[in-house]
């Protein structure tokens, strides 16, 4: 592994500065499940790594009351979110994607920003994000903007962050009443896995709790970024919500997707596994609405 | 000879493996802990290619590199130096690369990343050839060869047998049932990877520090190298480090070893070469894949009336003890329930895929999950329950079988008992739920699979009470130290920490033939009993004259020597080693054994009695199949063992648990994926080993039938955890959903293609 120095910032800007400094060889580091991994294989060889865990507003996890946005810092760990009871009980979607993520360890250091950075088509975190319309807040040199999340992905491993600029945080804007949302991640065993098919749902129902008012269908490792299934969440919004029409969802998101064989899993499969379980969360979606209405 | 477990004082105890402690808080040296001073860094460089010849190489550039010591190619190996039974493997290869594992260059330089930066800067030119990957098309007749000088893929190996008359009773049976299984090729998994250390010393004789399961065979080995080198009449010492995991990868002596033997000799320094993990993976073996076809029948009354298997083998590129591991298939194939007639023929097939070794079990697993699954099939053709299919054909105590192994104890009655009790408990049947169960036989006394079965102990005592026993035996994590130790305790009334077991040096250590076939409790343990016995009599001879009594009346417990009933006889032993000692004439407590086991090579046909005795059990499984993803979830398990005598319960349920997770791995995750020979999962994310988190509820119930050869009543049971585990979840599979899959590992998408192809 090459050796490199560490730097541990306190400011957004001061983060920047430092990597404004030494340019090309730096690069910025969260929980280092990613980056540490890389630099050992030589795949990076960073001179510095520019840590953001010592930022403190990004490792932030609020909910405005008055607002009803959730604001999640890029550098709150995988396991504050899982041990966080207003997750649980209010974004069950983000409590089954990331209480999933590798291994107990893994979790205790890993941040949810860095995952969606990372940008694999795999990432556990991303699915919940997107699904809940999360925007993405970046800062850069020239100061501050967002992003859906969905719109952060380009390819694997590449974001739409310009050189320098960070991810700050993701809001999430206040969610309708009546709504429902899970993740399910498929793989062959229980932990360090890398899903074989990632699907996460959505629904918001009007006052009738039976017509669907929102859908999101959003697949990780179903194409090159994560993806929304927008054929299947069409087919949902404006009808009553029964196993039937589920059915006929999955259906059209395993068609809409593209995925692929690879030596972790046959694409005939994967779709298989988008067919069943788009239909199972989105039951477990209109399981959650009933309970808490 | 059977006691009560009451009746023993250390023997029968759970202590906790002695050098826990040590392996917890990080103290324990392994291979990757040693530094020697002046030590250079070997490192090796694999092909680039499954197979091709190598045109040309140029090494100017990494030998240029700053910091580098030497560089060596296969001109640089003598051509004599080849590895393996079968003498096909240099350590180093010279024209022409057979797999991706294949050594092509070695360097030592003074840090590891400047030798990995020169073989960076080693160029080599190949020319690509046309590879064969699938065993069945490499026996076909215009196949490509491996290697050109062989006539044909196939190795010349005699593993043939036919006892009683096949055709005959396939005509009188009832019912008859056929079928292809197929195993791939899974790893061991060390959590140490492999590494060796070599120096040589002024006068040229040689130490090796390394992790192995065969010291005394490595040495042997080394030797052969050095004698091939031109150094003759020296010495050779291998020193074993802690080892972190064995389970057979470590019976052969390999390519870095002899490299680092190699690059020491030419630079007259220490040399180290130790993997990383994705060498770990790529650079050593997998157990051998198996396409089976097996034929098994019986009467009307479910009796069985033959087994008719023939195998193939995927070698790989060279040859290792992999290659006669259908020698130990011969024992579940001949001797698995009682089956009178029994054809088996077994072909090894060269292939350019990574060269395949011993594993856990030794063949047993592959053979047992052909023909396990194809028994369950067997009773329902038959109209019979599996449970009383098994128990009408069970093994039974004091029987021959048709090899020639002379079953003397034999508790599977019992435990076909205990799974069934635990199998049709609980509530009725639900859907997608099913349960499956599967046998063993293994060999539990040792195998006299080489001219010597033996292990030798030294021990001798201090003045102060404490035992240190040189044993041949190897502890590689599963417990043979402790095992020595509570043996030597029990002998002569001591506690287990008053042993230290030393076993990791052949300048201390007497021979032993290696750490294989679960023979250390056994072997080693009844070693190590032999030498106390000899001390203990030499203690009883002493006292008797100290006492006034025949030396048969002296007795020990709780550190005291001792004739019962009269308290005036008794001493504690220290003070007695003392007075021993320090006397006219004194005299030290010291004993040596060498313990042989009293079983068989092969003979003719393969006939013979192989194991002093042997190991039985029964694995039962309940599952959950989810029939619209294919996900196999593993609700309970129960593995049943006639284990002799549990010398220390808490490491053998460790030994069951570890096997039966190894097993459920090979069942329903694991697999090294090879396409078109080269590994494309080298790493723990893509090679799904069972993590704790899948780790199921496994219950032990052990069996003692006290078998009268083992120290205590003791048998082996290192393997027998891994070797029915993947039928009995296969078996398990069909009971909840309907569907046999024949081909390991049983993945969800296998499962649910089955599903739909039964379904329509």
């Amino acid at each position: 592994m090459k050796a490199f120095k560490y730097l541990s910032p306190t400011t957004v800007e001061e983060a920047i500065a430092f990597h404004d400094q030494h340019s090309e060889t730096a690069k910025y580091i969260g929980g280092g499940t990613d980056v540490i991994v890389k630099v050992k294989e030589g795949w990076l060889e960073p001179d510095y790594l520019i840590s953001l865990k010592k930022i403190g507003e990004m490792s932030e996890l609020h909910k405005n009351d008055a607002t009803g946005e959730l604001s999640i810092g890029a550098m709150v760990t995988h396991a504050t979110l899982e041990k966080s009871l207003m997750i649980q009980n209010e974004y069950p979607i983000i409590y089954d994607a990331v209480s999933n993520i590798g291994s107990l360890q893994v979790r205790n250091v890993g941040t949810i920003g860095g995952n969606l950075i990372n940008a694999v088509p795999s990432a556990d975190g991303a699915i919940p994000l997107i699904a809940l319309d999360g925007i993405a807040l970046l800062h850069g040199p020239d100061g501050e903007r967002s992003c859906e999340v969905k719109d952060l992905f380009i390819a694997p491993y590449k974001t739409i962050l310009k050189p320098r600029e960070i991810l700050k945080k993701i809001t999430i804007p206040p969610q309708a009443p009546h709504t429902g949302s899970a993740y399910i991640k498929f793989g062959r065993r229980a932990a360090m896995e890398l899903p074989l098919i990632g699907i996460g749902v959505l629904l918001s129902l009007g006052d009738d709790l039976q017509t669907c008012t929102r859908a999101r269908i959003c697949l990780g490792v179903a194409a090159p970024t994560p993806m929304r299934a927008f054929n299947a969440e069409n087919l949902l919004v404006g009808k009553k919500i029964d196993k039937k029409i589920l059915i006929e969802a999955g259906k059209i998101a395993a068609n809409e997707s593209k995925v692929r064989d690879s030596v972790r899993g046959k694409a005939w499969h994967r779709k298989e596994m988008i067919r069943v379980q788009v239909r199972r969360m989105g039951l477990k979606c209109l399981e959650i609405i009933k309970n808490n209405s | 000879m059977s006691k009560n477990n009451s009746e023993f004082s250390v023997v029968g105890k759970r202590i906790p493996k002695l050098d826990a402690a040590q392996k917890a808080m990080g103290r324990a040296e392994y291979i990757q802990d040693i530094k020697i001073p002046g030590m250079l860094y070997g490192k090796i460089l694999y092909s680039k290619y499954a197979s091709a010849k190598i045109i040309k190489i140029d090494i100017s550039k990494a030998m240029a590199l700053p910091g580098v010591h030497v560089v060596l190619t296969g001109e640089d190996v003598p051509k004599k130096m080849k590895m393996g039974f079968y003498k096909d493997n240099p350590p180093i290869k010279k024209d022409k690369v057979c797999s991706f594992r294949d050594e092509v260059a070695a360097v030592a330089a003074i840090s590891p990343e400047i030798a990995k930066k020169a073989l960076d800067l080693i160029e080599i030119e190949y020319e690509e050839q046309i590879g064969i990957f699938d065993p069945e098309k490499a026996m076909e007749k215009d196949a490509p060869l491996v290697h050109e000088h062989t006539k044909s893929n196939v190795l010349k190996l005699p593993w043939n047998i036919h006892y009683g008359d096949v055709e005959k009773a396939e005509k009188e049976s009832a019912f008859v049932v056929e079928d292809r299984f197929t195993t791939t090729g899974v790893t061991h998994c060390c959590m140490g990877t492999s590494g060796a250390l070599a120096l040589f010393d002024a006068t040229e004789n040689l130490t090796v520090y390394t992790n192995t399961q065969i010291p005394s065979l490595a040495q042997k080995d080394f030797l052969e190298t050095l004698k091939i080198l031109g150094l003759e009449n020296k010495r050779v010492r291998v020193i074993k480090p802690i080892i972190g995991g064995g389970f057979g990868s470590k019976l052969d002596t390999y390519a870095y070893e002899h490299i680092a033997i190699l690059l020491a000799y030419k630079c007259r320094k220490p040399v180290k070469i130790v993997f990383d993990r994705v060498e770990e993976f790529k650079a050593t073996s997998t157990r051998q894949p198996t396409v089976t076809y097996i034929r098994q029948g019986c009467d009307k009354n479910g009796k069985l009336t033959f087994r008719d298997i023939r195998m193939i083998l995927d070698n790989g590129a060279y040859t290792s003890w992999g290659a006669t591991t259908p020698t130990v298939m011969m024992m579940p194939i001949s001797s698995l329930y009682r089956v009178k007639n029994i054809r088996y023929n077994a072909k090894c097939v060269y292939t350019n895929n990574t060269y395949s070794q011993a594993m856990r079990g030794y063949g047993n697993p592959q053979a047992t999950f052909a023909i396990e699954s194809n028994i369950d099939m067997l009773a329902e053709k038959a109209g019979i329950d599996p449970i009383e299919f098994r128990r009408i054909n069970q093994n039974v105590p004091n029987e021959t079988t048709p090899q020639g192994f002379k079953i003397t104890t034999c508790g599977l009655a019992e435990c076909i008992n205990e799974v069934e009790k635990e199998l049709k408990s609980g509530i009725a049947k639900e859907k997608g739920v099913g349960v499956g169960m599967a046998s063993l036989i293994h060999v539990g006394g040792g195998a006299r699979i080489y001219k010597s079965d033996g292990c030798g102990a030294i021990l001798k005592m201090d003045d102060y009470g404490k035992v240190d026993i040189f044993t041949g035996g190897t502890d590689m994590g599963q417990g043979m130290d402790n095992i020595t130790a509570q043996i030597v305790a029990e002998e002569l009334g001591l506690l287990a920490e008053d042993i230290n077991v030393v076993h990791s040096d052949t300048d201390i250590c007497p021979w032993d033939v290696g750490a294989h076939a679960s023979r250390s409790t056994f072997v080693a343990g009844n070693a190590a009993l032999g030498a106390a016995k000899k001390v203990k009599q030499k203690i009883q001879e002493f006292a008797s004259k100290l006492f006034d009594v025949p030396a048969e009346e002296i007795k020990f417990k709780n550190k005291l020597v001792f004739v019962p009933g009269d308290q005036e006889k008794s001493m504690p032993i220290d003070k007695l080693l003392r007075k021993a000692h320090f006397s006219k004439n004194g005299t030290m407590l010291m004993a040596d054994y060498f313990y042989d086991p009293d079983n068989e090579s092969f003979g003719k046909d393969f006939k013979c009695n192989l194991s002093a005795t042997y190991t039985f059990g029964v694995h039962g499984v309940k599952v959950n199949v989810d029939e619209e993803t294919g996900k196999v979830e593993v609700l309970d398990y129960i593995a049943a063992h006639d284990v002799g005598q549990a010398i220390n319960p808490l490491l053998l349920e460790g030994q069951v648990y570890g096997g039966v997770l190894m097993g459920l791995g090979y069942a329903l995750t694991e697999e090294v994926v090879q396409k078109n020979g080269e590994n494309m999962n080298a790493n723990f994310r893509d090679y799904k080993l069972f993590t704790a988190k899948d780790a199921v509820n496994i219950k032990a119930p052990v069996f003692e039938t006290a078998d009268e050869a083992g120290p205590f009543g003791a048998k082996g049971i290192g393997e027998p955890g891994c070797v029915p585990t993947a039928p009995a979840v296969a078996n398990a599979i069909y009971d909840a959903v309907g569907v046999r899959i024949k081909d390991l590992p049983i993945t969800p998408e296998k499962v649910l293609a089955a599903l739909k192809e039964k379904n329509g």
